[in-house]
């Protein structure tokens, strides 16, 4: 009996946490800016230097340079080459992050939402960011092959564009019912 | 003894009071209209405590018809106290129908599994069994309230004080309550002589605090709900961009899981 006692206070512990944290302020409020600024962060998408991270960690490069440059600079190349694979990474978790927010505004907007959507994007953000620490790591230790990294962007890039259209076109017709609505109520609508 | 019966009479009388206070603050900021049942809700609990009074100066505390009358009006209450947090709830997600919605059916999702499982628990004898069955009902509302918060945090909904302090002030009393009736059995099986005014005074307490948090919470009145942030047509928008979302994170999980299977290969 006691122990169901402790496993209770540990359960009430961990409710009472995840309200505490929950009653937190979001980071980003729905509010006029943020609208307009998920549209903004979209067009400016880290993937667009995928040519150019792609040339920075192509294994010809590596295998040139090993044998024209000998040791010291193979190992120069190496730390660089680390750095920007991991430079790389968190900006791509940037974006992922930036869609992550336009879909939620969407869902936002959206007066039905498909419970199947949310719950399996839920179960892809976990993964993604499990895969993402697993994969971190790795760069730390220096395991990763970084060639094969810049197939990561291809997956982001060119999506940016759809979504900003499907934003844009969303946001021009909340405003076109906000000003349908009354002056009065006018003020308490927070998007665009 | 004597002292902690005492104790537990000058709390009841305090919690009595706070509820007289509450349902005054209510009637005076006009909050009443704009949550009808969280009203009812204060005026069921203000009825209760003097309901009882009467019915245990009449037949006394002990008495099996006075704990089975406490015990349905308590059904009663918690209905009602369900009934005011989905209003609570209801009113907040009022400007994101999509997200009421889906919180509404987390709200009645987790409720019903965690309470079916907990009533699975009580046992055969109908005084044991109230015990368990009000834990279960209090432990299951405790997991769906934060369950729903947890989704209004997560789609970033702003929640204003006042329905911080009304919904923060339900799930405190309600995980209170589980842990007051495990105590409460505990000491009862132990042969304690004090268990019923342990568990009373420590449901009472809880009570009184969040009586007082609320009566502060709701002495200015209520905002006025939004009215809805997204026109009728956005939901084709969300069926047409929120799969290719999935779909694109699914690609992304696809090939960081290759990464990881290409360094794998390569050590």
């Amino acid at each position: 009996m006691s122990l169901t006692l402790i496993l209770l206070g540990m359960l009430v512990a961990v409710v009472l946490s995840l309200l505490a944290w929950a009653f937190r302020s979001t980071k980003e409020p729905v509010g006029s800016q943020s609208f307009a600024r998920a549209l903004q962060e979209d067009g400016r998408a880290h993937v667009e230097f995928l040519p150019q991270i792609r040339q920075a960690l192509a294994r010809e490069d590596e295998e040139f340079l090993s044998r024209a440059g000998g040791s010291r600079l193979r190992r120069r190349l190496k730390t660089e080459r680390r750095r920007v694979a991991l430079s790389y990474l968190n900006a791509l978790r940037q974006d992922f992050e930036g869609f992550l927010r336009m879909a939620k505004i969407i869902a936002m907007l959206s007066p039905e939402l498909g419970v199947g959507q949310e719950l399996e994007r839920a179960r892809l953000t976990v993964s993604f960011l499990w895969k993402y620490r697993r994969v971190q790591l790795s760069l730390y230790v220096g395991h990763l092959p970084l060639p094969e990294m810049a197939a990561l962007g291809t997956v982001i890039s060119g999506f940016s564009v759809r979504l900003e259209a499907a934003l844009k076109a969303m946001g021009e017709r909340s405003a076109l019912a906000a000003e349908m609505i009354s002056p009065s109520d006018r003020g308490r609508i927070h998007f665009v | 003894m004597n002292g902690l019966v005492d104790l537990v009479q000058w709390v009841w009388g305090i919690s009595a009071g706070a509820q007289a206070v509450l349902c005054w603050v209510l009637f005076l900021s006009g909050n009443f209209r704009r949550i009808p049942v969280f009203a009812a809700y204060a005026l069921a609990n203000l009825c209760q405590a003097i309901l009882m009074l009467m019915i245990y100066k009449r037949i006394g505390f002990r008495a099996e018809s006075a704990v089975m009358l406490a015990w349905s009006w308590q059904a009663c209450i918690q209905i009602l106290r369900a009934a005011a947090t989905t209003e609570a709830i209801r009113l907040l997600l009022k400007p994101y129908q999509g997200i009421w919605g889906l919180g509404r059916r987390v709200l009645a999702g987790a409720f019903g599994i965690i309470f079916v499982v907990a009533l699975g628990y009580s046992g055969r004898n109908i005084g044991w069994a109230i015990l368990l069955v009000d834990r279960g009902f209090h432990l299951a509302f405790a997991i769906a309230l934060v369950a729903c918060l947890l989704l209004v945090h997560y789609y970033s909904v702003p929640i204003h004080a006042a329905y911080k302090a009304l919904l923060g002030g339900f799930c405190f009393y309600s995980c209170t309550v589980v842990l007051a009736n495990t105590l409460g059995g505990i000491l009862f099986v132990g042969g304690n002589p004090n268990f019923q005014a342990i568990w009373n005074l420590l449901t009472m307490g809880a009570f009184v605090v969040v009586l007082f948090v609320w009566a502060n919470a709701l002495r200015k009145p209520l905002p006025e709900p939004m009215p809805n942030v997204g026109p009728p047509e956005a939901v084709n928008s969300y069926w047409e961009i929120s799969p290719q979302i999935n779909e694109r994170l699914r690609q992304l999980n696809d090939e960081l899981s290759r990464l990881w299977k290409s360094e794998v290969t390569h050590s």
